[in-house]
């Protein structure tokens, strides 16, 4: 009973992480139609920003997303003024984001490959390799400071989101894209700004994944495949069942770890994307699919 | 514009006046078919015999992918997965109860259309951004499964019975496989651009709604496009394991070889018959060129994101259509 108890904490102890890393896809996704195929691949140049960083000048990868996030969000808002913000009008636009993202992913993928070699890499603070007992349980002290971290950000943006007159603004466009432009809403803006916002998130999840996973250039196909399932699942588009979706993903990944062994556990996100295919396409939290 | 009920009980692609039309790829067929004798007559034309090969693999693929990428709309990031299928198909019929790669290929392509159709069941049941997520986690999957199958070698790989040919002859049966099963693709696609279900599916793909509203059984032609792209897709994957000698999850489920064939099919024009082709002609030889200039790979991946992202900017119909759009296509490649 301990150990299985054990297996789920490990598994909740890394949601927060799936959660945020998700959570950047979701916003862009919401807001803007683009499905970011690229964003692990951001995820990746945050992680190897990070481990510059703490190579170099000695900063701790957690401190590190007070550079890694800025830098990203420029990035990110320059991306999209550079390939999106001229495509807005096109007539197959999802299939054209797609196909965008897919091949940014390769140009980044390439590049990071290039410069930083293929080489596995991680970041090695000391808590990386360090644990909490409790009893007859332990937490890794990496995992529990990345989820903490985790839910802080995205407490953050959901305050941003609520609260603020820009978040409200983003809230409108991703309800209603054309009425949001009739009550004011520069929209175009929103999106720059918004698609900036969502790879900060994807930045600051890879400074947080430097010191949890290794990481090598073509690692983000991985983790992109997981993360668009876990998207799908919880209903693209919804922040909400994102999160949920990233929780129940993490914990039953353990579970199948921990039974299967820990080769298959990826497994569990694709074969999440059949079920709920099947059962419910729109996902857990999605309304019905427009076109 | 051609018109379905244009479409010819005769060879392709004859359906316009003029004979010489009507010849010109049955001339290119016999030309292609005996440049080998270059090599057994004079030797030394293994490395071009080997391009030709690999060019009409992805000639083939990339027809494939444009059933339903192209023709119905549907773009799939995860076709590669057939490819591995059928190359594994072929390598355990193979080394386990040794049938001759002659049956086993094609027996392979049988296996992707018997797995493409539950898979289509379930994936089209949703339409754009999630639908193209879930070939790549159909991709995912197929790879996942294949690192953990011990008996087909696991993540390592596995040999296959070595085809005992002298070098002057080696790749003979290679060269006429892959040959064969591209001139079937482009048949195949030919065909399918001229029947009612090829009408239906570039239905779909300009409005879904409209078209089953209209009475097209969507979902059945999407599901039967979807299964008939991984035919020649895990045939070409069946010669190529065995062309190669081993198969392995990391070459052969590799999202880099999906990206490759929609880069061609986007190259060349999506939703036409000839674009595919000239795509992947002229992809292979910029690869091949690129390699020999940059050497790595890695810039390459760059170059071929690069090259993606300017095509889908600035020519998102591709050769074939840009030059469709503006009535400037040659006749040599209308294929209609």
């Amino acid at each position: 009973m301990i150990e299985h108890l054990q297996v789920v904490i490990l598994g909740a102890a890394l949601g927060g992480v799936y959660a945020l890393m998700a959570s950047g896809l979701t916003l862009i996704f919401g807001v803007m139609r683009i499905v970011n195929i690229a964003h692990a691949a951001f995820m990746m140049l945050g992680a190897y920003l990070a481990f510059w960083v703490f190579t170099r000048f000695q900063i701790d990868p957690i401190v590190s997303i007070v550079i890694v996030m800025p830098v990203l969000f420029v990035l990110g808002m320059a991306v999209y003024r550079l390939l999106f913000g001229r495509i807005v009008d096109s007539q197959r636009y999802a299939e054209m984001t797609v196909l965008l993202t897919f091949a940014l992913a390769l140009v980044i993928e390439g590049v990071t490959g290039y410069v930083a070699t293929g080489v596995y890499r991680t970041t090695t603070p000391d808590y990386a390799t360090d644990a909490f007992d409790l009893g007859p349980f332990y937490i890794p002290k990496g995992q529990l400071y990345a989820t903490v971290l985790s839910v802080v950000l995205l407490g953050a943006l959901v305050m941003f989101l609520r609260f603020t007159r820009t978040g409200r603004a983003i809230r409108a466009t991703t309800q209603n894209r054309a009425a949001a432009q009739l009550v004011g809403v520069n929209v175009a803006w929103i999106s720059t700004l918004t698609f900036g916002i969502g790879i900060a998130l994807a930045g600051a999840s890879g400074a947080l994944m430097s010191f949890l996973f290794s990481f090598f250039p073509s690692k983000h196909w991985q983790w992109i495949a997981s993360l668009l399932a876990l998207i799908v699942l919880g209903g693209m588009g919804s922040l909400a069942g994102t999160i949920v979706g990233a929780m129940l993903l993490s914990i039953a990944a353990a579970v199948v770890s921990d039974l299967l062994g820990p080769t298959w556990s990826p497994a569990t996100f694709f074969l999440a994307l059949f079920g709920i295919l099947m059962v419910r396409p729109q996902g857990l939290f999605g309304k019905r699919p427009e076109a | 514009m051609t018109r379905a009920h244009d479409a010819p009980a005769t060879p392709p692609p004859g359906n316009a006046p003029g004979r010489g039309r009507a010849l010109w790829p049955a001339g290119v067929v016999v030309a292609l078919a005996v440049f080998p004798v270059l090599q057994l007559a004079a030797g030394g034309f293994n490395y071009w015999l080997h391009m030709m090969l690999y060019a009409f693999m992805y000639i083939a693929m990339a027809s494939s992918w444009n059933l339903v990428g192209g023709f119905a709309g549907y773009i799939s990031l995860g076709h590669s997965a057939f490819y591995g299928i059928g190359g594994y198909v072929t390598g355990a019929l193979m080394t386990f109860w040794g049938i001759s790669p002659v049956i086993s290929a094609p027996l392979a392509g049988l296996v992707c259309f018997a797995i493409g159709l539950p898979v289509g069941l379930i994936t089209l049941r949703t339409r754009g951004p999630a639908f193209i997520i879930s070939t790549i986690a159909l991709l995912m999957l197929a790879k996942l499964a294949l690192d953990n199958c011990e008996s087909l070698g696991g993540a390592d790989g596995m040999s296959l019975p070595l085809p005992n040919l002298p070098v002057e002859t080696m790749k003979l049966p290679f060269y006429y496989a892959m040959l064969a099963i591209a001139v079937a693709a482009v048949y195949t696609s030919y065909r399918v651009r001229h029947s009612k279900l090829g009408l239906g599916l570039r239905a779909i793909a300009c409005d879904e709604v409209k078209a089953e509203a209209a009475g097209i059984p969507t979902r059945l032609y999407k599901i039967i496009a979807f299964a008939l792209s991984g035919v020649y897709i895990g045939m070409a994957g069946g010669v190529w394991g065995y062309y190669l000698t081993y198969l392995k999850p990391t070459i052969f489920f590799q999202i880099l070889t999906s990206a490759q064939i929609v880069l061609m099919a986007i190259v060349g024009g999506r939703g036409t018959v000839a674009g595919p082709v000239l795509g992947a002609i002229l992809l292979v030889g910029a690869d091949e060129l690129l390699v020999a200039k940059l050497g790595s790979t890695e810039l390459n991946i760059a170059a071929k994101g690069a090259l993606m992202l300017g095509i889908l900017m600035f020519f998102p119909e591709g050769i074939a259509g840009t030059l469709k759009a503006r009535g400037r296509l040659p006749r040599i490649l209308d294929w209609g």
